[in-house]
């Protein structure tokens, strides 16, 4: 059986990659993609926790949480399709209109 | 039986400067016929309660008043203000004078103001409350009450004398315009208003209440710290010396003359002055329990009538010169009543019954030269008002001569002249004289005795003033040549106007006999032999022959019968005879003194310094705090938090990847946070 720590390990190797994508990308959807890295990041170690300690609970989690990523990228592209008719942009440093 | 609607008296005429105030116009002589109406009604009524007070049980032999009231409100901790009435042989009188002489001066007016057109309507309305609030602070149950109505006088006083506000003829300081001078009356009288109000707070704070009932009860008086009575009685007087015009406050009623004569006449003989007369008179029980304060009242009453009397002898003015007859009149008043309260606190001291009778008398006197005077200044003022009315001037050196153009005029005028003056058996002379006899005896007693006998010399001198200037006056308006505004007058005023001048003179002339009659017995005050409560009234009168016998015993009355006629005299030669200059005494109008009396000793420039140096300078610097310490402070909170803001909406960048960024700074600092406090706690 592989090791907890390689999950681990893993899943906060994925969790950086997201984090560094949010910080740095210019482009919406790239950091939408980055954001579901982060989220998929604790996924892994939910899965990785319940295996480990023979619990369910921690796989109807993660159930759970693929639903409302989904739902959550449903309207986050609604919000960045809007912005792009709006603004025939998508890249993040020209929609700063809601600001002082 | 009508004793129980005693505070109707002052409702009716408070009912009846509303429906002037809203229906004026409307009514015949512009609310004039109301006016009157409401007076007559109230003169009615108070004839009827006194009638049935002096005739009741409790003034034959029961304790001396008739009192009821209602709660007006509680204020938790166990004081209750109470509205109601107070009936004793003081209110008795001043509710007969007060009713009947604002009545005459009501059908006067009808006569005196008929050119005022549409602006009567105002005059009326404000009368009617001038007389509501005087007979209201007449028949009060207790000092709060005393005060509300004290102040409604305080402002219908400012809105008569500023009848005529829209008049600039001469200038902006008070002695010029209306305007100033009401301003001037109301401000100088407040301040005796804060004393008042000051006094009552001692008194609230010493006996728990305000009712005169609980005030002038013996054992509670007793059980009060005297310190607390005396600092109390202290501050009433102060408001007696604003309201009464007495030294050092009495620079606001020569400025009264600017409003209509009726006013004036309103003002000096039946209301506003005689209520700082009438709270000493009331507040006795109190003021009797220090023979130091009574001191003091008798010196400020002999200050102010020689002060007054001084400025009246040079004063071209015919109005003026009864308004400092005024001031010197209201003096002997205050100084009687000093005097009698004096021997009384002695007298209560040393348990000598005599000195407390003494002191009685000088009660009487005080109130009873009230009562005179508010017919003889009366008469005075309507009198003066039916010349102006005529001539068009207030001038006497344009006037001169009247008495042939203006016969019932000049006559009346004669008969005041003469009653103020102290001619024997006019009605000054009996109180005068009992005033100057109540000083005189208090000179005899005590250490500070011989101050009385200084107040005593100030008010023969007075007397002798007063005889002087009084007929100065009537020489230089009625006899003599023509002057320049007598060629021109229009005759004798109308009978609206004659008529309650003979009707007051009947009066100046005769209410000094009422003493002769019992008067006396109703406006004397002692204490009870056996419970010591002081009641006013409930005395047989001393009656005539007791009077006659000490007046005309007493060689100081010849002295002052002598005096008044040399003053008459003299006054006869300078300004009817022409055979004296009066030039000679003062260079000329260039001396000295004459120059002093002009300048009124000053007082107006002493006001005016005291204004600007201490008003003004505690106005700037509150202006100063206020501008830079209070709102400074506001403005630099205000200016912080929007300095603040500004500063830091910049990290509102808009930027979506900044605000990730720092949730993420703030994500790992709370993690780095959490890991040293697990670390320091020792788990792991």
């Amino acid at each position: 059986m592989i090791p907890i720590e390689f999950f681990l390990m893993f899943s906060a190797i994925l969790f950086v990659i997201g984090i560094y994508g949010i910080m740095t990308k210019n482009n919406a959807i790239v950091v939408l993609m980055c954001i579901e890295l982060v989220l998929n990041a604790a996924n892994i170690n939910l899965v990785a926790f319940a295996a480990y300690n023979g619990d369910i609970m921690g796989q109807v989690f993660v159930v759970f949480t693929v639903a409302v990523a989904a739902c959550e990228v449903a309207v986050g592209i609604a919000i960045l399709l809007n912005a792009y008719k709006m603004k025939k942009t998508t890249v993040i440093d020209d929609l700063t209109e809601l600001r002082w | 039986m009508f004793i129980e609607y005693t505070w109707l008296i002052p409702v009716i005429p408070l009912i009846f400067f509303v429906i002037i105030g809203l229906t004026g116009n409307k009514t015949p002589k512009e609310g004039g016929i109301i006016a009157i109406i409401g007076a007559l009604a109230s003169l009615v009524l108070s004839v009827l309660v006194v009638y049935e007070f002096l005739t009741g049980p409790a003034y034959n032999g029961g304790v001396g008043y008739v009192t009821d009231a209602v709660t007006w409100f509680s204020i938790p901790g166990g004081f209750t203000l109470t509205l109601g009435y107070y009936v004793d042989g003081l209110t008795c009188v001043m509710l007969m004078f007060s009713s009947l002489i604002s009545l005459l001066i009501f059908i006067y007016s009808i006569g005196y103001m008929h050119d005022q057109g549409k602006r009567n309507r105002r005059y009326f309305a404000e009368v009617s409350l001038f007389l509501a609030g005087m007979l209201g602070l007449i028949i009060s149950n207790n000092y709060l009450m005393t005060f509300v109505f004290w102040e409604i006088m305080g402002l219908c006083s400012y809105l008569l004398i500023g009848f005529w506000s829209f008049r600039h003829p001469e200038g902006d300081v008070a002695s010029d315009n209306a305007a100033s001078a009401a301003k001037k009356a109301f401000i100088v009288t407040r301040l005796g208003d804060v004393s008042f109000m000051g006094g009552l707070f001692v008194l609230l704070y010493a006996f728990q209440s305000l009712d005169y009932v609980n005030l002038f009860d013996p054992a509670a008086i007793a059980a009060v710290d005297t310190n607390l009575i005396v600092l109390a009685t202290l501050l009433l007087f102060g408001g007696a010396i604003g309201k009464s015009a007495q030294f050092p406050l009495q620079d606001w009623l020569p400025d009264a003359m600017a409003g209509p004569t009726t006013v004036s006449a309103l003002i000096h003989a039946a209301t506003m002055v005689k209520a700082g007369v009438y709270l000493v008179a009331r507040s006795y029980p109190l003021f009797v329990q220090s023979a130091d304060v009574m001191l003091l009242v008798g010196l400020i009453g002999g200050i102010t009538a020689i002060l007054a009397a001084s400025m009246a002898l040079n004063n071209m003015n015919i109005k003026k010169v009864l308004a400092y007859s005024t001031i010197s009149q209201l003096g002997y008043m205050i100084m009687a009543l000093g005097a009698g309260g004096y021997m009384m606190a002695i007298g209560m001291k040393e348990g000598n019954t005599a000195l407390i009778a003494a002191g009685a008398a000088g009660y009487t006197a005080g109130v009873f030269h009230m009562f005179n005077h508010a017919f003889f200044k009366a008469l005075l003022f309507l009198g003066s008002g039916s010349v102006i009315h005529s001539c068009g001037t207030e001038d006497m050196r344009e006037m001169g001569g009247l008495g042939k153009k203006m016969k019932w005029t000049s006559i009346t005028m004669l008969i005041g002249s003469m009653s103020i003056a102290g001619f024997p058996f006019f009605s000054g002379f009996w109180s005068k004289d009992l005033v100057l006899e109540s000083v005189m005896k208090a000179s005899e007693f005590g250490p500070e005795g011989y101050i009385f006998m200084i107040i005593w010399i100030l008010g023969v001198v007075t007397a002798f003033m007063t005889a002087f200037y009084m007929f100065r006056m009537w020489y230089m308006t009625f006899a003599g040549p023509e002057g320049h505004a007598t060629e021109h007058s229009h005759g004798e005023s109308p009978s609206t106007m004659t008529v309650p001048l003979m009707l007051l003179s009947i009066f100046a002339f005769g209410s000094g006999f009422l003493i002769l009659f019992g008067l006396d017995g109703i406006i004397t005050i002692s204490p009870d032999s056996i419970t010591g409560a002081f009641i006013v009234g409930m005395h047989e009168g001393h009656g005539a022959v007791h009077y006659i016998e000490e007046l005309f015993t007493n060689p100081y009355t010849y002295l002052t019968i002598v005096l008044a006629l040399l003053g008459i005299y003299i006054a006869y030669l300078m300004y009817s005879k022409f055979s004296v200059n009066p030039g000679r005494f003062n260079r000329e109008g260039e001396s000295r003194l004459y120059k002093a009396l002009e300048k009124r000793w000053w007082f107006p420039q002493l006001y005016d310094w005291i204004s600007w140096k201490f008003g003004y300078g505690i106005a700037k610097g509150v202006d100063y705090f206020d501008r830079n310490v209070i709102d400074g402070t506001v403005n630099g909170l205000s200016g912080s938090v929007v300095g603040s803001g500004e500063s830091a909406k910049y990290v509102q960048t808009g930027n979506v990847g900044n605000y990730a960024s720092i949730v993420m700074i703030g994500v790992a600092a709370v993690f780095v946070a959490a890991l040293i406090l697990i670390y320091y706690m020792g788990g792991m």
